[in-house]
């Protein structure tokens, strides 16, 4: 996946000088150095290189295309394509070197920056899916319904984005379908691995009507969306549940952790608390996306969606909150509260990011109606729901394993690669499919595609 | 369960000659260096705490959290007495480390097929009727194998007669139980040893486990139920539209 995303990019599919560029690629003057142009070269307008061109001479068609093929190189383009360089590289660390060249992981430390970043945050930002889907399908909230394909497109990326992570996770990733026949039931981690195989099915049924409506025959095309509009509400039923099992079970495979995971976080009730803290989360990731692709695609949202969703997330952070505190104070954990260790810092850090600095905000009225100040806030409610994932599975294990962890370059590399590749296909998806409308003036390239015929 | 086996180490009888190690070593075809840390290629090592020698392995518990945890169920705890490895089951999800609260499996982080690695009590030789390779080997008794309530009962036994003996039996309690049992005449925590948990961990997660059927059954049912109330309200509200426009 990593590696076409990279050849897509390096190709240049997106056409040059598209309206839906705009926000993330300025077309660069082809005479300057790629990597070294000023600023002054980079604000150049597409207008003064077309003249370029023509002062060239049309025939020279080959050197015309080279010309094209540098003007694409931007910015951005190539901090992504570094980004999938050393994901690359952590790539072929990995399976090529092992374990031991590619991360910093230890018998008292055996799970990273892969499993804490990767597997919790990965599927608990992608609770949005769910819990939209829920909201509109179930509970009869209509209005959420235009975030409902954001939600599930996320959510869909961000599980095939942790299963990609899974391959690089496991110690022997060809043996990853074993749980489906070697059954342990007493295992959390089992009831995890079923619950995500069968939810990723899920999310791709529910997803997949945006790539069927691409198909060109119109009979298979509509024998397929009638057929799935029959098992849709069934599809969604056992999402919810699926996802409500899963999301407080990776809370749940750390109820083992007792007397090693530190009192802060350690809690009977982990399992509620990684659902409660998931669902805002989620809600937060899909706001993000929505917010962006708004900005840098050529889609048009009522951004008012957007203040009626965070009018959810601070009552969920609230209760979170409440739930967190009190079970602070029933287990014990709350005679470290203020401790001057480096454990509370990282916890204050969290509840800050996760719970005071949001609600506050989100409690004033000029920051709910705009959507840019939204966009921040959600930002903090990741960065906080990411805090705490790490805090479980790193920071509060720490004390107990006598080791100080810190990920290796490559750990960071092949994270940040997924995360690209994931935001990235989020964009195409965007830009191709029918996942956000998107303003009247459409660029040449679409209006050839099916839904257009239609 | 059947009768169980069960190991007793006598720290005050341990001289630190190392046999144990060696006979593990040997046993298991290891480079026969001596290791300071358990390792994947030390089950056991003889640690040094002053003038008292500590031998770290396996502790096979009664019920093991590294067994609840595997998903694949590589980890089992036999009738016998010692927890077992399949590696032909491991998919290498490392949970059993995390899980372990006295931190004894490891990991062969620098091989490319990596498999989880622990002492199981020299199981297919206990299976046979041998004693393990560490016990055979141990010239001071140090370590000594036999029924798993007759161990206990010796341990009690010398502890409760000798007052030099720390009124304690590492083991019997910690992490619910376990198949291998320290006695010893210096302060348990001055020697290494984790102030484990007093129970058996895996009755955290059967609790939480238990609750998926409920979760399953009610859950469902409620979505099911404000689906039928969101479709219910949705027609009435057409129903209703209807009879306006009839009206007008």
């Amino acid at each position: 996946m990593l590696e076409s995303s990279e050849k897509q990019e390096a190709r240049g599919l997106k056409p040059l000088s598209s309206a839906t560029d705009s926000g993330m690629a300025k077309a660069m003057p082809s005479h300057s150095d790629r990597a070294m142009s000023s600023e002054a070269d980079r604000a150049m307008p597409s207008r003064a290189h077309a003249m370029d061109r023509g002062g060239e001479g049309e025939d020279e068609a080959s050197l015309f295309s080279v010309r094209r093929w540098i003007a694409q190189i931007t910015l951005w383009r190539v901090i992504v394509a570094l980004i999938f360089v050393a994901g690359a590289y952590a790539t072929y660390a990995r399976f090529a070197l092992g374990f031991a060249a590619s991360t910093n992981l230890t018998d008292p430390q055996p799970w990273g920056l892969w499993v804490g970043l990767g597997t919790l945050c990965g599927v608990g930002l992608s609770a949005g899916g769910f819990a939209i889907a829920a909201a509109v399908y179930l509970l009869g909230f209509e209005r959420y319904r235009p975030l409902l394909r954001t939600a599930v497109t996320v959510s869909f990326l961000g599980y095939l984005s942790v299963m990609v992570g899974m391959m690089y996770e496991l110690g022997l990733p060809w043996r990853i379908w074993h749980p489906i026949v070697m059954w342990n039931r007493h295992s959390v981690l089992f009831e995890v691995s079923w619950c995500v195989m069968l939810y990723s099915t899920v999310l791709a049924l529910e997803f997949s009507p945006a790539l069927v409506e691409k198909i060109p025959w119109k009979r298979a095309r509509e024998w397929y969306l009638k057929w799935h509009h029959e098992i849709l509400i069934g599809l969604v039923l056992v999402g919810t549940v699926l996802s409500s099992l899963h999301q407080s079970f990776l809370g749940g495979l750390y109820l083992l952790t007792e007397g090693k995971l530190d009192p802060l976080w350690y809690s009977p009730y982990l399992p509620s608390l990684f659902y409660l803290s998931a669902i805002p989360a989620g809600l937060a990731a899909t706001m993000i996306a929505i917010y962006l692709s708004v900005r840098s695609l050529d889609v048009k949202v009522d951004l008012g969606i957007l203040s009626e969703v965070s009018q959810v997330i601070a009552p969920m952070l609230i209760i979170y909150a409440l739930f967190r505190g009190v079970d602070l104070f029933t287990h014990g954990g709350s005679k470290y509260l203020l401790t001057w260790r480096e454990e509370t810092i990282s916890f204050w850090v969290e509840i800050a990011l996760f719970v005071f600095a949001p609600v506050i905000l989100l409690s004033r009225e000029k920051i709910r109606n705009n959507p840019l100040y939204l966009y921040w806030t959600c930002c903090l409610v990741v960065m906080g729901f990411m805090a705490n994932r790490l805090n479980v599975s790193i920071t509060g294990l720490q004390a107990s394993s006598r080791i100080y962890y810190v990920p290796k370059w490559t750990e960071f590399a092949l994270t940040l690669a997924t995360i690209t590749a994931a935001v990235l296909a989020f964009r195409y998806a965007v830009m191709y499919l029918e996942i956000l409308p998107k303003s009247p003036q459409r660029p040449r390239w679409m209006v050839k595609s099916a839904a257009a015929d239609a | 369960m059947e009768r169980s086996k069960a190991m007793l180490v006598d720290i005050t009888k341990c001289i630190g000659c190392r046999a144990c190690e060696q006979a593990c070593k040997e046993i298991h075809g290891f480079p026969k260096e001596s290791e300071t840390h358990l390792s994947t290629t030390a089950y056991t090592v003889v640690e040094d705490h002053g003038d008292r020698y500590v031998r770290r392995l396996c502790m096979n518990c009664q019920d093991p959290a590294c067994a609840s945890a595997c998903l694949v169920g590589a980890l089992k705890k036999t009738s016998l007495g010692p927890v077992t490895y399949d590696k032909s089951k491991c998919m290498g999800c490392r949970y059993c480390l995390v899980a372990c609260p006295f931190n004894v499996p490891r990991y062969q982080w620098s091989k490319l097929a990596p498999y989880v690695t622990k002492c199981d009590m020299c199981y297919e030789r206990q299976a046979k009727g041998q004693p393990p390779a560490c016990v055979e080997a141990c010239p001071a008794e140090a370590s000594i194998i036999g029924w798993r309530d007759e161990i206990l009962e010796e341990a009690q036994r010398r502890v409760l007669n000798d007052n030099k003996y720390v009124k304690q039996i590492y083991g019997s309690h910690e992490a619910g139980g376990t198949s291998v049992f320290f006695i010893s005449d210096v302060a348990f925590e001055k020697l290494g040893f984790i102030a484990a948990p007093k129970h058996a961990l895996p009755t955290l997660t059967a609790n939480a486990l238990g609750d998926v059927p409920t979760v399953v059954m009610v859950g469902g049912a409620m979505l099911s139920g404000l689906y039928w109330i969101t479709q219910r309200r949705a027609l009435v509200a057409m129903a209703d539209a209807q009879k306006k426009k009839e009206r007008s």
